[in-house]
């Protein structure tokens, strides 16, 4: 057998593919629909999720313990002992002060901790040794600023930490602090701007401040989640059930120590005296050293003096020594001169003398020559002679030696010639030696005038070296005296610097003298001194005997320390994440129930249109016999077709984008929310898409129903037409007759379609308000600040004092803004924060008191919010901020407790509840604070107001100079508050822009569908104008003018179902921290008008092509 | 001689796909002011057509429709449209009454946009209406809202009546009525009328009888004599 597609499915996708617009129509809206569902549903989870699995990942704890007197070792492992409890850590933190330029923060100190409340560092390291920190990424340090501390208190920083000065090293987050919000504290201004994260070593404490724990099991169970607060309270139960007994050791540990440490003190005090005896008995020696010192120096200075004066005389001597030695100077000066005169004379008698003699002598010489050679040549005749008789003595003694013998004749003869010649020499030699004489006799004259010769310049030599040595003499005095002026200069310099050395020492002299008499009086004081130490010794010795005994005394008061056990609810903000995601839960709830409605009408309509349009074709299925549920099955399956698509669209889509969105809006406000989870919440989705396919279902089953229960000869006739209908505004006949008839017809076509018009209305209703309620949160988000500052607080600033500031530096602040020009009134005031607990619930405010009461209806007015009644303070009872009662759950004329842990709590009376959207406060008459606390209020602040045209600089510069003041901690100005505020509102922005679209979304849906219907079920109506002769325009405006009219009725419904919307809204996204305006202001109304109006024009354009394009042969045709 | 209507070699091709349809091939007739014209045919002959174009619905793809001396042919249809509001008055089969409006105000619908409109309680109390002012289409039968159409078309003051087939839904003795109406409207006023039906058996109360048969004219017969509506039986 052939397989063949069945002509009934055939005609089923025939169905929608000649129809498409109408299954998707339906697609859409269920798709939107479920979106919206199943999207803000899941973001309730998903925030959840992504909050639980950062705390997961970073350890958060879940139980926090603390006592009194802090928390020991031995305490910590008793706890991780108890029953429930996976680990307990101890840790440290403390607050402390840091002054900036302008302002004295509060900086909580916390200990980084090793298995718990893991800390994620966004830039720079882990600091690793005391000294060093992480700091909070949100307060505006920069790694490497030191941070000095200061403690607040009488004790000193250095009682609490190593160093009392922190440099960071690195920025970062730490999952107990998820917001903005620090926490307060109990020093500064009482809030905590930032926190550091140090090394446990860095704290020097004995014992940890708290201890944190984790519970067994608690980290898979998703937090804020019920089954997960049981588990924490189970335990925590039995964390407390041991508290009593840590609490009693804890006591006798303390006494013991404190038992050990009197001890020690009496010890410390015996040491002491000891000491101090010994210390004033070194002093007073020391001072009679002193004493002593000081005559010997005495002596010496004396001593001094007379040195001095001696000097003194020797200089004086000194001086007119040199003096005379100058004048002898002088004086071998001139004597030098004078000698040089008269060697000069000698020298000229030696020159002349000399020349004459020269003269002489060249004469005398030249004679003593021709002498010289004159007794030569007598010489050389005498010499001559002499020859002559040596020669005649040499035959003599030739003849003597050969003497002939005497008898020999010849001898006669020889003897004759010897003696001849003897005689002859005789002769020769007497004329010789008489010749002789005469040349000797020359000889002795020539040598006589030589030797006068000699003797002359003998004595010309003399003289000259006479003159010589007179030059030497001279020349040796001349050296000798050219000597004597540096010797002089010297000695006077010699004299001069012994002068100034006598000056200087004169002078040292001096101010020894001054020393002298500092040191007696110093002494004096000393002596003083002495004499007040050893009082003062003696006054402290008491002191400390006295305390000691008080001591004692004290051991047996020491009270039970008090343990506070705490759940993960002390984490600021934490709370306040679990109630954003309850929030979330609430409008979850509400607000896409609107959009189901809406498409749950929708498909309807859509499906009951259809299903009129196959009357005949119903008919002939019927006459050939198919069964009722084969015939209603084909409208069955289109329907869940196109939901069942709608559905699986929507929650893919919208499970994943809206949470997202969503999440990702709050993220602004938990900035360190490292990832957002967005997994499908598969409850949700079926919980939507059961409730889609349920309306759509039902809807076609109803619309099948009465068709398929009527005879198919009645299908296949046209339906017998509608009855045209009075409506109730014919009775107004002024009215009515002054309609034309197109406005007519539109009226009671609009009474006639019921369906529509509700449909139209609630569709454009919903549109409006949901526009309504995008635009009123914006009002009523950013008008709190106008509403607070303008109506209800007037002050523009407060200057806040130092704690310990005295009575006259608040009274020259007070003057200081007296005298600003700007400043037109200012009052005193104590603000504080406390803790108000009403039963189980609890609720941090500021409680004020204010110095002037009649004046303070200038500062703040007191008023309730609907009857606008004013109220004023009285002394029977508080003022309470609107939003604050609220959470507290109480009333006026209810009592409610301030916390005070120390001295039990404090019941106040609500007299009155005024409205405030800012914060939360307290008002007291000082009267009723001091029957409240039974001591007056301590001025701590001074609000001040301005002038109306003072701008925020003029301001700013008021509090410089009031800042200038001592006694003055910070100022600040509301205008400085408004901004903070736009700031933190700026998450809700994403939300409004996301009710925006989705509202355009909804009236676009709806409005195209119902028109669509319209148009196709008055084709014939409109076809007939046509021909009638209406122009397109004319035709479009017959259909125009019931949108319009529709569109403005639903514009009116919007507005009330808008406020109611809003208000509703408001009240469940409204942070605790401040109550949001129930208003929406004009421009929200003429907006959202405006944009629905607009909405509603598109549909129309888009439905003119429609018109347009009906034949007109439609009217020819009979009636189906 | 062209008369106060007159169509002249009219065409009207309708273009299916591929596929041509000759609805009117090409159609002559005219007919004279204060005439009473009958165009009879067969279903598929073409009538609607001739209405269709006669009415200002439609266009003709070819050929001149002169109406007291100006072509529609070429009017565009914003001109179309000024025609039939103020030239023409419609009588259609099913009424086409607006549901939501009384009788008169059915009447008034149509005067409001017109240039010289009758009052509406003459026209109605001339159709024989006068009691019934005040009642919704679905309070009067089927004669009396086809009453109403036509003192809706007649309100108009328009050149010239169109009729398609107005005693089709109608009893016979309503039928007789109206046409009565209609024949004395003509009559009494000299009102242009023409009037579409498949009935042969009324062609001796027309002035003039055209007959159509496959898209064309098969004959036009001029009637010196018409008789009165009562007079005729079918």
């Amino acid at each position: 057998m052939k397989k063949t597609v069945k002509p009934t499915r055939k005609d089923f996708y025939m169905e929608i593919k000649k129809s498409p617009g109408r299954f998707l129509s339906i697609l859409f809206i269920v798709a939107l629909g479920v979106a919206f569902f199943s999207g803000i549903r899941a973001s309730e989870p998903d925030m959840r999720l992504s909050g639980d699995s950062y705390f997961d990942d970073s350890r958060l704890m879940d139980i926090k313990a603390l006592s009194t007197y802090g928390v020991t070792e031995k305490d910590v492992r008793a706890m991780e002992e108890v029953d429930g409890v996976a680990l307990a850590e101890g840790a440290y933190s403390a607050d402390f002060l840091y002054n900036t330029a302008d302002e004295q923060q509060v900086i909580h100190v916390m200990s980084l901790q090793e298995h718990m409340n893991q800390v994620a560092v966004s830039k720079g390291k882990f600091p690793e040794k005391a000294g060093e920190c992480l700091a909070d990424d949100e307060a505006g340090f920069k790694i490497g600023d030191k941070i000095p501390l200061h403690s607040g208190t009488d004790d000193p920083v250095s009682d609490t930490l190593k160093t009392d000065t922190l440099e960071v090293v690195g920025l970062g987050n730490s999952p107990c602090y998820l917001s903005y919000g620090r926490g307060s504290a109990t020093v500064g201004d009482g809030s905590v701007s930032a926190f550091l994260l140090v090394p446990e070593e860095t704290f020097d404490m004995e014992v940890y401040t708290e201890v944190y724990l984790k519970v067994e099991g608690a980290e898979g169970l998703l937090a804020f989640t019920d089954a997960y607060e049981d588990r924490i309270q189970e335990v925590l139960a039995k964390v407390e059930d041991i508290t009593e007994e840590r609490a009693q050791v804890r006591r006798q540990d303390i006494i013991d120590e404190a038992k050990e440490e009197i001890d020690e003190a009496k010890e410390e005090l015996a040491k002491g005296k000891a000491e101090a005896d010994e210390e004033l008995a070194d002093a007073a020696r020391e001072i009679a050293d002193a004493e002593k010192k000081l005559a010997d120096a005495k002596v010496q200075l004396a001593d001094g003096r007379t040195q001095i004066e001696n000097a003194k005389a020797t200089l004086i001597s000194k001086q007119a020594e040199l003096d005379t030695a100058r004048a002898q100077y002088a004086s071998g000066m001139q004597q030098l001169s004078d000698g040089r005169v008269r060697y000069e004379d000698g020298k000229a008698q030696y020159e002349s003398g000399k020349a004459q003699f020269e003269a002489e002598k060249l004469a005398a010489e030249a004679k003593i020559e021709a002498g010289r050679q004159e007794l030569q040549a007598a010489r050389q005749e005498l010499d001559n002679g002499w020859a002559l008789v040596s020669q005649m003595e040499q035959q003599i003694a030739d003849m003597e030696a050969a003497p002939p013998l005497p008898d020999d004749p010849g001898y006669e003869a020889w003897l004759g010639a010897l003696e001849e010649l003897k005689g002859k020499v005789q002769e020769t030699e007497n004329v010789l030696n008489g010749q002789e004489s005469v040349y000797a006799a020359g000889a002795a004259e020539l040598d006589a005038a030589e030797a006068e010769l000699n003797e002359a310049e003998a004595g010309l030599n003399a003289a000259k070296t006479e003159l010589d040595a007179a030059e030497a003499e001279l020349n040796a005095a001349a050296a000798e005296l050219s000597g004597v002026p540096a010797q002089l200069d010297s000695g006077q310099a010699q004299i001069n610097s012994g002068w100034s050395e006598l000056y200087a020492n004169e002078a040292d002299l001096n101010s020894g003298e001054a020393e002298i008499a500092e040191n007696e009086a110093k002494l004096a004081d000393a002596k003083k001194d002495y004499e007040e130490g050893k009082k003062e010794a003696e006054a402290e010795i008491a002191d400390a005997e006295k305390e000691i005994k008080e001591a004692e005394e004290e051991l047996s008061d020491i009270e039970l320390p008090k343990w506070y056990v705490y759940d993960r609810s002390t984490l600021i903000e934490y709370s306040g994440f679990g109630e954003n995601a309850e929030r979330l839960g609430a409008i979850g709830r509400v607000f896409p129930v609107l959009f189901f409605l809406v498409a749950a009408l929708i498909s309807l309509t859509s499906m009951t249109r259809m299903v009129e349009e196959q009357r005949t074709s119903i008919g002939t299925m019927k006459a050939l016999g198919y069964s009722k549920g084969a015939i209603a099955s084909k409208y069955m399956g289109y329907a869940l077709l196109a939901t069942v698509g709608g559905s699986v669209i929507g929650v893919l889509i919208g499970e994943k984008i809206l949470p997202y969105i969503i999440v990702y809006a709050y993220g602004i406000l938990y900035r360190h929310l490292p990832a957002i989870l967005v997994p499908y919440q598969w409850s949700y989705a079926i919980m939507a898409s059961g409730a889609a396919v349920f309306c759509t279902m039902f809807a076609t089953i109803m619309a099948c129903y009465r068709e398929l229960t009527a005879q198919p000869a009645v299908l296949m006739r046209p339906p017998a037409p509608k009855n045209g209908r009075r409506v109730f505004m014919e009775r107004i006949g002024i009215v009515w007759r002054h309609l034309n008839f197109t406005w007519k017809s539109t009226i009671r076509n609009l009474m006639r379609y019921k369906k529509r018009f509700f449909m139209t209305i609630f569709g454009i209703g919903g549109c409006m308000a949901l526009m309504l309620v995008g635009f009123g949160l914006k009002d009523s988000c950013y008008e709190i600040a106008k509403l607070q500052y303008a109506e209800i607080q007037f002050y523009d600033g407060s200057v806040y004092l130092e704690p310990d500031v005295t009575k006259e530096q608040r009274e020259e602040i007070s003057d200081t803004l007296k005298d600003e020009k700007d400043v037109t009134r200012y009052i005193d005031a104590n603000m504080q924060n406390i803790t108000l607990v009403n039963g189980k619930k609890e609720r941090a405010a500021y409680s004020c008191v204010f110095g002037n009461t009649k004046e303070l209806p200038d500062f703040v007015n007191f008023h309730d919010r609907k009857s606008k009644e004013e109220y004023t303070l009285s002394d029977q009872g508080v003022i309470v901020s609107e939003k604050t009662a609220k959470l507290l759950g109480a009333e006026e004329g209810d009592t409610v407790e301030i916390k005070d842990e120390e001295k039990g709590n404090k019941k106040v009376l609500i007299e009155h509840i005024c409205e405030n959207y800012m914060g939360h406060y307290i008002y007291f008459t000082p009267a009723y604070y001091e029957k409240v606390y039974g001591e007056k209020p301590e001025y701590n602040s001074i609000f001040f107001s301005v002038k109306d045209d003072c701008t925020s600089k003029q301001m700013e510069e008021i509090g410089k100079h009031v800042l200038k003041l001592d006694g003055a901690l910070s100022v600040s100005y509301t205008h400085d508050i408004e901004k903070q505020l736009d700031d933190m509102l700026r998450s809700l922005n994403l939300v409004i822009v996301v009710l925006i679209i989705s509202a355009g979304m909804l009236a676009f849906v709806v409005l195209y569908n119902l028109n669509t219907v319209n148009i196709a079920e008055r084709k014939r109506e409109l076809a007939t104008l046509k021909v009638l002769g209406f122009y397109n325009g004319e035709v479009a405006q017959y259909v125009y003018r019931e949108n319009i009219l529709l569109t403005f009725l639903g514009a009116v419904v919007g507005v009330v179902l808008g406020k109611f919307l809003h208000l509703f809204i408001i009240e469940t996204v409204e942070v605790d921290s401040a109550m949001f305006g129930r208003n929406i202001n004009l421009p929200s109304f003429l907006y959202s008008l405006l944009l629905t109006v607009g909405f509603s024009m598109l549909i129309n354009g888009v439905m003119y092509f429609k018109l347009k394009r009906i034949d007109m042969v439609e009217s020819l045709k009979s009636i189906e | 001689m062209d008369g106060f209507v007159s169509l002249k070699d009219v065409k009207k091709i309708y273009k299916m796909g591929e596929v041509e349809i000759m609805a009117a091939a090409g159609i002559d007739f005219d007919i004279k002011e204060g005439e009473f014209a009958v165009v009879v045919g067969p279903s598929g002959a073409g009538k609607t057509t001739v209405l269709n174009i006669l009415g200002g619905m439609d266009t003709a793809t070819k050929g001149q429709v002169l109406v007291d001396g100006r072509n529609i042919a070429r009017y565009s249809q914003k001109q179309l449209t000024a025609y039939r509001r103020d030239d023409i008055g419609f009588v259609f089969q099913f009424y086409n009454l607006i549901p939501n409006l009384t009788a008169l105000e059915n009447v008034e619908l149509a005067l409001q946009i017109c240039k010289d409109p009758m009052d509406a309680r003459e026209v109605m109390e001339e159709v024989g209406l006068g009691e019934r002012l005040d009642n919704f289409p679905a309070q009067l039968s089927g004669g009396e809202q086809q009453r109403v159409s036509i003192a809706r078309a007649l309100a108009k003051n328009p050149k010239l009546l169109l009729c398609d087939e107005p005693t089709g839904a109608l009893d016979y003795n309503t039928g007789k009525a109206i046409l009565k109406l209609l024949q004395d409207t003509c009559r009494n006023k000299g009102m242009t009328v023409v009037l579409i039906t498949h009935n042969l058996a009324i062609a001796p109360m027309a002035d003039r009888v055209i007959k159509i048969k496959n898209g064309r004219v098969s004959s036009i017969t001029e009637n010196p004599h018409p008789v009165s509506v009562e007079t005729i039986e079918w």
